[in-house]
C-alpha cells in the first residue's frame, strides 16, 4: 500500500506498536511496521523522521544513543509511560473504528 | 515539551549534529540489508539513497516539526530578510522612504484626530458630562442660558449629580504692575470646579454663598503672583474692589470649549463666584449669559435626563410664557460639543491621509511584485530543496514586516518631529490643541497599519505565484492584471483627493472674494477695557456716559493727529472677532407680539465716525455725529437687512423703536450689510447706536484706526496715545482687519492647504506608479514588440499601442474615482461655501489634470518601446 494512504493518526499508532516491546532505531522502526503488516505498509525516511521527533517532543518516545548491528553510533527510541497509556488509548480506538467500518461494508 | 524547546533553541547545533547522524545510520542500515540481500555495494547505497527520498527534504520536514523552530526560523528570516534588503538597497530606500513619509503623515494626522477628537475629556469620568443649552425653533439650538431658567434646572432636575453656570463676561483690570492688564474672568457657580473634578493646586474652590473670592488660573498665579504659595487668603484688587484669593487652578486644568463659546475667550485667568445659590431676580429669565454644566448620576442615561429636562422645559414654558414661550432644553455631550465645528474636517483629513498612504502602497506593490518575479527563481529553488509552501510564505512575511517596520521606524521619527511643527500650524481656534500628542494609542495606531502593511505586502507575491513555479521565466497574466488593478485603484484614489482639494480651494477662494461689507486693508483694530470708575453707579440718562464719550473723543483726536491715520472710531463688537450681543425692540405703531414673541437684531453701540473708518456705506439718511448723545434727540441706524426685515415696503428713516425701556429712537440712517460672524455667514438684522446713548453701560470699546501707512506699524504710537488719555486702560486683541479677515477663515484654509498638499502628494506618486507599472509592462512585452515590428508593425502603431494600454487604464480610474469623488464629496459637503459637492468644472478639471499626468507617465515608456530597434528586443531573450 503505498504511503499517502496511510490514515491520519495510524503511522503514530504503528510506530508505538512496534517500541512496545522493545527500543529500536529508525530503520528498525521501518522495518517492524514492514514485517507486522506483511509488507503493507512501507513507512519512507521523509514520513518517519517528523513523526517520530514530533512523538518524542509530545512525550510519548524517549530516545538515547546506543551502537547498531552494524556498531555504527544510533539513535534508539522507546516508549514512555505516557507513549504507553497513549498507544492502549489508540489501539481501542482503532479497534472500535475498524469493527465499526467492518460492520458497516458487511451491511446490505 | 518546554525542555524540547530551550534544547532545540540554545542546543541547535547539536541536535542539528544528531539529526545528522540519525539520518546516516539510517541509510548505512538501509545500504547494509540491501547488500544482504545480494546487492552490490554500489546499488545497494544507491536504492537506499532513492529510499531515503532526499536527505536534505527529510533533514527539512523534520525541522519543520521541531518545537521552538519558528523562534529560530524568525530569527534567520530576519537575517536574511535584512541582507536581501541591502542587496536591493535602490528598491530598499525607496520603499522605505515611501513608508515613512506615508505612515508619518498618518500617525501625524491622526495625533492631531486622537488629540481633538478621540481622547476623553481631561477631566474624571468624562463621558458623564454634559453641556446643557436653551433651544429655540428660530433662534437656534444652542443657546446660552438665563439664571433663572438655570436654577429652575438645577432646583427641579434629578437626573444629575451636579449642574453648574459659567458666565463668562467679567473682565478684570489689574493695575500697578507696570502696564494695565485685562485679566479675562469667567464667574462660576460653587459647583463648577467640583463638577469638573478639579483639584486645586492651592487652596479651595468656591463655597454657594461667598462673595468677592477669587481663583486665580496657574499661569496668571505664576506671571502676575511670582507664584507665592502664601497667596491664598490674601487680598487682590480687581476692578477697583477688594478680593480675597481662595485657591489657585491646577496647571494643566483648562476648560476645554469651542471658540464660539464664550465670545472668542478660549482661555480664562480668573474665576469668580457667580453665586446663585438663591432665587435670582425675575428679570434674570430674559437676558442670556450663562454656559451650563452638568454631570449625570452614575447609571442615568442621557436619553433619561433629556426626557427629565423636556419635562421640565414644559413647566417653565406654561410658567413664564413670556420668556419661555417656545423654549427647550438640550443636553449634549460636553466632548461632542466642544469639537462639534472640527469633526468633519478632521475626519476629511484623516480621509486624506490613508488614502495618500494607500497610494503610496500600491507604489510598493508594485515594486514587489517585480521583485518577485525577479526572485522566482530563488524560490523555485528553495521549494525543490524542500522547503514547503508555508516556510516560503512566512520568509515573504518575514521581509514585508521588516520592510514596514523599518518603514514605521522612520515614520514614527518623522511623526516626532512633525507634530510639534503642526502644532504651531494649526488655527487657533482648534479646541484641545493641548492635548495633542503622541501617545499610546496614537502608537497603536501606527502599530496597527505596520502591521496591515506588513501582512498585505507579504501576500502580495504569494497572490501573484500560487505554487511556485520551477519555470521561472514569463510572466502570469494574473501579474499583469493585479498591476492593472492597482493603477486603476492609484488613479481612482489620486482623482478623489484631487477633487476634495479642488472642491475646498474653488470653495476657499469663492469665500475670500465674498465681500465682508467693509473695508479689508489700512485698518488697525484694538480692544480697550475702560476701568470700572467709567461705569459705577451707571444710570441712562444721568449724563455718565459723558465720562466714556470725552475718553474717546480724547483719544480720537490724538490717534487722527498721529501722522499716516486717516480716521478713528469705536465699536463695541468688532467684525469677525468672535463678539456679538442681540436685543429685543419695539416698533412704534405695530400691533404688539403675542407673549414669548419677540423682534430682535444683533446691537452694536459704535460712535461717530466708526462707519467712516471701517467702511461701512451709508446707503440712506445719515451717519453717525458727535452731538448725538443724551443731551440731544435719540437716534438709531440699521442696516439693508433689518430694514428688509422690518420695513419691507417703507422707507424705516423717520421711523421710531425702542427698548425695554420707555425712550423712542428714531432711525437715522441706514447702512450696508456686514458678514459680522463669519464670511460664510450670510448677514443678518443689525441696529448701530451713538456709543452717547446707549441704555446699558458698554465699556469694552474697540478702537478701529484707518491709516495711510502700513497700519501695522501704528500699534506703538497707538497704545502710547492710550496711556495719555488714561493710563488704566489696557489694550489688547491688537489685529489688523487683514488679520481678522484671514483669521475668520484659518480653519478652512489649514485644511484647504493640507488637504492640497495630500492631493499633490497623490499625484505625484500615482504618476510614479503610473509610469512604473507602463515600464515593467513595455519592458515585458519588448520581444513582442519586436516581432510586431519585424512583421511590418510601424513604430507609430507600437506607440498607440502602448499609450492606449496607458489610457485605457487611467480611464477606468478616473470613472471609478468619480464615484467614489461624488461620495467623497457628499461627506464633506458642510465644508464648501459657495460651491456644490459635484461641481462640474472642478470634478472635469481634476480629471483632465489627472489623464494627463497618466497619459504623459506612460507616454515615456511608450516611446522607448517605439524607438527599441526590433532585433534587439529579439535578441534580448
Amino acid at each position: 500500500m503505498a504511503e499517502s494512504e496511510l490514515l491520519q493518526g495510524t503511522l503514530d499508532l504503528l510506530i508505538l506498536k512496534s517500541l512496545a516491546l522493545q527500543p529500536m532505531h529508525g530503520m528498525g522502526i521501518s522495518r517492524r511496521i514492514s514485517q507486522t503488516t506483511n509488507g503493507a505498509f512501507d513507512v519512507k525516511a521523509g514520513s518517519l523522521f517528523p513523526a517520530l521527533h514530533r512523538m518524542e517532543q509530545a512525550g510519548w518516545l524517549a530516545s538515547e544513543w546506543g551502537e547498531s548491528e552494524t556498531r555504527r553510533r544510533s539513535k534508539f527510541y522507546r516508549l514512555t509511560r505516557t507513549g504507553r497509556s497513549r498507544l492502549q488509548c489508540e489501539s481501542h480506538r482503532w479497534e472500535r473504528i475498524s469493527l465499526a467500518m467492518a460492520s458497516a461494508l458487511r451491511a446490505t | 515539551m518546554l525542555a524540547a524547546f530551550f534544547r532545540n533553541l540554545l542546543r541547535k547545533k547539536q541536535t542539528e549534529q544528531e539529526l545528522d547522524d540519525e539520518l546516516r545510520a539510517y541509510l548505512e542500515l538501509t545500504t547494509a540489508e540491501n547488500m544482504r540481500r545480494g546487492m552490490s555495494p554500489e546499488d545497494a547505497l544507491q536504492k537506499a539513497r532513492r529510499d531515503l527520498g532526499g536527505v536534505e527534504q527529510v533533514k527539512e520536514s523534520v525541522r519543520d516539526v521541531r518545537v521552538g523552530v519558528s523562534l529560530e526560523i524568525l530569527m534567520q528570516d530576519i537575517r536574511y530578510a535584512l541582507r536581501s534588503l541591502r542587496r536591493n538597497s535602490g528598491f530598499t530606500t525607496v520603499a522605505i522612504l515611501t513608508l515613512a513619509l506615508g505612515i508619518g503623515a498618518n500617525t501625524t494626522i491622526f495625533s492631531v484626530v486622537n488629540g481633538v477628537l478621540l481622547k476623553p475629556l481631561p477631566y474624571p469620568d468624562p463621558d458623564r458630562l454634559v453641556t446643557l443649552w436653551e433651544t429655540h425653533p428660530t433662534w437656534g439650538p444652542f443657546l446660552t442660558v438665563a439664571p433663572a431658567n438655570f436654577y429652575d434646572w438645577r432646583q427641579q432636575s434629578t437626573s444629575f449629580s451636579r449642574m453648574a453656570a459659567l458666565d463668562p463676561y467679567p473682565d478684570f483690570i489689574l493695575t500697578g504692575r507696570g502696564e494695565p492688564r485685562r485679566l479675562a474672568g469667567a464667574a462660576v457657580t460653587a459647583d463648577f470646579f467640583p463638577l469638573l473634578g478639579v483639584n486645586m493646586a492651592l487652596g479651595r474652590g468656591f463655597r454657594a454663598t461667598e462673595d468677592h473670592v477669587v481663583v486665580l488660573s496657574y499661569s496668571i498665579w505664576e506671571s502676575y503672583f511670582a507664584a507665592r504659595t502664601a497667596i491664598v487668603g490674601t487680598g487682590v484688587r480687581l476692578n477697583d474692589e477688594e478680593y480675597t484669593v481662595v485657591g489657585v487652578t491646577p496647571r494643566d486644568f483648562s476648560l476645554v470649549s469651542k471658540t464660539s463659546d464664550f465670545q472668542a475667550r478660549t482661555r480664562f485667568d480668573v474665576w469668580t463666584n457667580l453665586g446663585l445659590a438663591s432665587p435670582p431676580e425675575a428679570w434674570t429669565r430674559g437676558t442670556h449669559p450663562l454656559s451650563v454644566f452638568g454631570r449625570l448620576k452614575p447609571g442615568i442615561s442621557l436619553q433619561q435626563a433629556q426626557a427629565e429636562l423636556d419635562g421640565i422645559a414644559r413647566n417653565l414654558r406654561r410658567l413664564y410664557r413670556d420668556d419661555n414661550e417656545a423654549k427647550g432644553i438640550a443636553a449634549v455631550p460636553m466632548a461632542e460639543h466642544a469639537v462639534s465645528n472640527v469633526r468633519t474636517a478632521l475626519l476629511t483629513l484623516l480621509a486624506a491621509v490613508v488614502m495618500v498612504l494607500l497610494i503610496a502602497c500600491a507604489n510598493i506593490a508594485n515594486l514587489l511584485l517585480t521583485r518577485a518575479a525577479a526572485r522566482q527563481k530563488e524560490m523555485a529553488l528553495r521549494a525543490a530543496l524542500g522547503a514547503s509552501r508555508k516556510r516560503l510564505a512566512q520568509q515573504l512575511l518575514t521581509e514585508s514586516a521588516v520592510l514596514a517596520l523599518l518603514g514605521s521606524g522612520f515614520g514614527l521619527a518623522l511623526t516626532l518631529l512633525s507634530v510639534p511643527a503642526l502644532i504651531a500650524h494649526l488655527p487657533a481656534d482648534l479646541p484641545r490643541i493641548a492635548e495633542i500628542s503622541v501617545d499610546g494609542r496614537v502608537l497603536a495606531f501606527t502599530t496597527l497599519i505596520t502591521l496591515a502593511i506588513g501582512i498585505v505586502f507579504g501576500l502580495v507575491p504569494m497572490v501573484q505565484s500560487p505554487g511556485v513555479k520551477l519555470n521561472a521565466r514569463g510572466v502570469s497574466s494574473g501579474q499583469s492584471s493585479l498591476r492593472s488593478a492597482l493603477i486603476v485603484g492609484q488613479v481612482s484614489l489620486a482623482l478623489v483627493l484631487l477633487a476634495g482639494a479642488g472642491l475646498m480651494i474653488k470653495s476657499l477662494s469663492v469665500l475670500l472674494q465674498v465681500s465682508p461689507g467693509f473695508q479689508t486693508t489700512h485698518i488697525l483694530t484694538a480692544r480697550l477695557s475702560l476701568p470700572p470708575r467709567y461705569a459705577n453707579g451707571y444710570q441712562f440718562g444721568t449724563g455718565q456716559h459723558r465720562r466714556i464719550s470725552v475718553f474717546q473723543r480724547a483719544l480720537a483726536e490724538r490717534v487722527r493727529a498721529l501722522p499716516g491715520v486717516r480716521s478713528a472710531g469705536f465699536t463695541s463688537y468688532l467684525p469677525l472677532a468672535g463678539t456679538n450681543n442681540n436685543w429685543s425692540f419695539f416698533i412704534e405703531g405695530r400691533p404688539p407680539n403675542p407673549p414669548g414673541v419677540y423682534d430682535s437684531t444683533d446691537y452694536r453701540p459704535v460712535t461717530a465716525g466708526y462707519f467712516e473708518t471701517i467702511g461701512i456705506p451709508i446707503r440712506r439718511g445719515r451717519s453717525f455725529e458727535d452731538r448725538d448723545d443724551e443731551d440731544h434727540a435719540l437716534v438709531v441706524a440699521i442696516n439693508e437687512a433689518m430694514a428688509r426685515q422690518f420695513w419691507p415696503n417703507e422707507n424705516p428713516v423717520g421711523k421710531r423703536l425702542k427698548f425695554g425701556d420707555e425712550h423712542w429712537r428714531t432711525i437715522v440712517g441706514i447702512v450696508g450689510d456686514v458678514h459680522h460672524q463669519g464670511l460664510a455667514i450670510a448677514p443678518v438684522p443689525e441696529m448701530y447706536i451713538p456709543w452717547g446713548q446707549v441704555p446699558n453701560v458698554e465699556v469694552r470699546p474697540t478702537i478701529v484706526v484707518r491709516s495711510f501707512i502700513e497700519p501695522a506699524s501704528l500699534t506703538s504710537a497707538l497704545r502710547k496715545a492710550v496711556a495719555e488719555v488714561d493710563p488704566e486702560v489696557p489694550m489688547d486683541q491688537v489685529a489688523t482687519i487683514d488679520q481678522l479677515v484671514y483669521g475668520s477663515v484659518s480653519e478652512a484654509r489649514f485644511r484647504t492647504a493640507v488637504i492640497s498638499l495630500f492631493a499633490l502628494l497623490a499625484l505625484f506618486v500615482a504618476a510614479i506608479g503610473v509610469y512604473g507599472v507602463m515600464s515593467y509592462l513595455v519592458s515585458q512585452r519588448t520581444r513582442e514588440f519586436g516581432i510586431r515590428m519585424a512583421v511590418g508593425a510601424t513604430r507609430g502603431a507600437v506607440f498607440a499601442l502602448i499609450l492606449r494600454q496607458g489610457a485605457k487604464l487611467a480611464a477606468i480610474g478616473v470613472a471609478i474615482g468619480l464615484g467614489a469623488a461624488a461620495l467623497f464629496g457628499r461627506l464633506i459637503a458642510s465644508l464648501l461655501y459657495g460651491v456644490k459637492p459635484l461641481d462640474a468644472a472642478t470634478l472635469a478639471g481634476v480629471s483632465i489634470l489627472l489623464a494627463a499626468v497618466a497619459l504623459f507617465a506612460s507616454y515615456v515608456p511608450a516611446r522607448r518601446a517605439a524607438n527599441a530597434d526590433p532585433m534587439d528586443s529579439l535578441r534580448y531573450e
